[in-house]
């Protein structure tokens, strides 16, 4: 089963967060919206609701800690532990500088992984890009089930320079 | 907080803002009222008076100075979405010769606060005989005068260049402030370290660490991005800055959330090296400031400095908000003096002293002083730099 989105096409950044506004307002579902590079309030334009990116962050941050927390304190207070200048062997400042790394570390390498595999960049992703979005154009998509027609005579009052459709996968 | 953006007022149009006169006379009652106790606390206490002085003399000018250091920072990255606000760090900047006054009036004091000023001290203490070259009276009056004629000279340099620009609308003046930066950033970076060995950390003249500039340094930094941020909304709702916008809002939440983690790395870093190796005259920094009168305040100095901001600013729409950005600030700038008073009065008050009156009359005293230089320095000067090349980009700065 495939159904077709819209593509509109645009050649500034100007009139994509226009179009952008206009569709939406007009009623059409986004699919998504493609430019080569991050267009400022366009999450604003599209109605993006925020990011849920910064809870992985958050979480991946406080398992890192836990983590490094409870294996420090597991091999030098449980399973093996040392004298080191006289003391105790529950320390926990020297505990600090490792859980800071572990905290950074998961934090950082779990949200970009994340975002990737969100936005299904990895190899052999079979995402296909629309012609000269990562160049000179800027493309909003609509999603399939909405008046395409209708949508397509919003984008084109809005400035689009070429309109098409790509049949997707539903 | 309005997110749109207004139009640049015409070149020329105003003077300053005009700071109610009831702020203006309240600085002015501050000031006399506080550095007044202060002046009758020499003579009943002198110790806790001159810890004070030096605790909030420091901390207000750190404020002016952190104006300039924003400033020098913003100007050296080449960064064009502070403009709008450029006059409230510069207002700061006009404190520093203001500022000189309570650290010079500590001078001929030096042999209540510092132990190495004392008569006998020097010839007696093995440890300390071969500092006297270094740490005596004169030479640290004119190490003094020079560092702050040194900073007097470059923050004055660079609001007079940007007030400038107002009629003259030339960008060299904006590269002659980024070549100044330059230079003062470096200068400034070297004699700040020397003003924080010679006034804060020459109080315990057998202790010494070489991270101690850089942590203060990180709370210089902290604090004056909270100050200016509050000036920022204050003069917001006054009605003085309606360009102000959300996302400069959320770009000083960043910074004050950036430089509480610094400061909080750094304290820590000094901690840590201390508490591991464990040697007895590096440990004497500590010990009595973990124990006794002084644990609780210590202990509250990380949760004021770091832990709080820390939680309170990490969500998004946090630093968004001008209600919460005031919150938060209040407490680091809290935070920042209960820094300096930890660093400053166990020195000669080693069982304990909270914040009593001394402390009280020096923080209204000093900020004052501070409040009168800086209303001054926002009323003399139009709160939009028209001519700023910047300004433009400012005013639609999005983040």
């Amino acid at each position: 089963m495939s159904a077709s989105v819209l593509i509109g096409y645009f050649d500034s950044e100007e009139k994509v967060l226009d179009a952008t506004r206009a569709v939406r307002e007009a009623g059409h579902a986004l699919h998504d919206v493609y430019t080569p590079y991050a267009v400022h309030g366009m999450d604003d334009a599209m109605g993006l609701k925020p990011s849920r990116l910064t809870w992985v962050c958050f979480g991946a941050g406080l398992t890192g800690a836990t983590l490094a927390m409870s294996l420090q304190l597991y091999t030098s207070v449980v399973s093996w532990p040392l004298n080191v200048g006289g003391k105790p062997f529950n320390s926990f400042p020297a505990f600090i500088p490792v859980s800071f790394e572990l905290t950074v570390l998961f934090a950082a390498l779990t949200t970009v992984a994340a975002f990737l595999l969100r936005a299904k960049l990895f190899p052999g992703s079979k995402r296909a890009a629309l012609p000269r979005v990562t160049d000179d154009r800027f493309a909003i998509a609509v999603a399939p089930g909405t008046e395409l027609a209708a949508a397509e005579e919003v984008l084109r009052r809005h400035g689009a320079v070429e309109t098409a459709r790509v049949e997707v996968a539903s | 907080m309005s997110s749109h953006v207004h139009e640049a007022p015409p070149a020329g149009s105003s003077g300053g803002f005009e700071v109610g006169a009831g702020v203006r006379r309240a600085a002015l009652v501050a000031a006399v009222v506080g550095l007044g106790t202060l002046g009758a606390g020499l003579a009943l206490y002198p110790e806790r008076a001159l810890s004070s002085l030096l605790t909030s003399g420091f901390l207000f000018l750190c404020l002016g100075l952190g104006g300039a250091v924003f400033l020098a920072l913003m100007y050296v990255a080449n960064a064009g979405w502070f403009t709008v606000f450029k006059r409230i760090p510069e207002a700061f900047s006009a404190y520093v010769p203001w500022g000189a006054a309570p650290l010079l009036a500590l001078v001929p004091f030096a042999p209540k606060l510092y132990l190495w000023a004392r008569p006998g001290v020097m010839e007696t203490d093995h440890l300390l005989h071969k500092k006297a070259a270094f740490l005596n009276v004169p030479f640290f009056g004119i190490r003094m005068v020079l560092m702050l004629a040194l900073w007097v000279g470059f923050t004055w340099l660079l609001r007079r260049n940007s007030l400038k620009q107002d009629t003259e609308r030339t960008e060299a003046l904006t590269k002659r402030n980024v070549a100044t930066s330059a230079v003062f950033l470096v200068l400034f970076g070297l004699t700040f370290c020397l003003a924080a060995f010679d006034w804060l950390m020459s109080l315990e003249p057998h202790w010494f660490s070489t991270i101690y500039a850089l942590y203060n340094f990180a709370g210089l930094l902290s604090s004056s991005v909270c100050a200016i941020t509050v000036a920022a909304i204050l003069l917001h709702r006054a009605g003085a800055l309606p360009q102000l916008n959300t996302s400069h809002l959320h770009d000083l939440g960043k910074l004050m959330f950036g430089f509480a983690t610094l400061w909080a790395y750094l304290w820590f870093s000094q901690f840590l090296l201390i508490w591991y190796a464990n040697i007895p005259e590096e440990t004497a920094y500590f010990i009595p400031r973990m124990h006794g009168g002084w644990a609780v305040p210590f202990y509250l100095n990380i949760v004021l400095n770091w832990a709080l901001p820390f939680v309170l600013l990490l969500p998004r729409p946090a630093k968004r908000n001008p209600a919460h950005l005031l919150r938060v600030a209040a407490i680091l700038l809290a935070g920042r003096w209960l820094d300096l008073h930890l660093m400053v009065a166990p020195a000669n008050m080693p069982d304990g002293a909270g914040l009593g009156l001394y402390e009280l009359a020096g923080i209204v005293g000093v900020g004052g002083l501070f409040l009168l230089a800086v209303t001054r320095a926002v009323r003399s000067a139009p709160m939009i730099p028209a001519g700023d090349p910047y300004l433009v980009e400012s005013l639609h700065h999005h983040t």
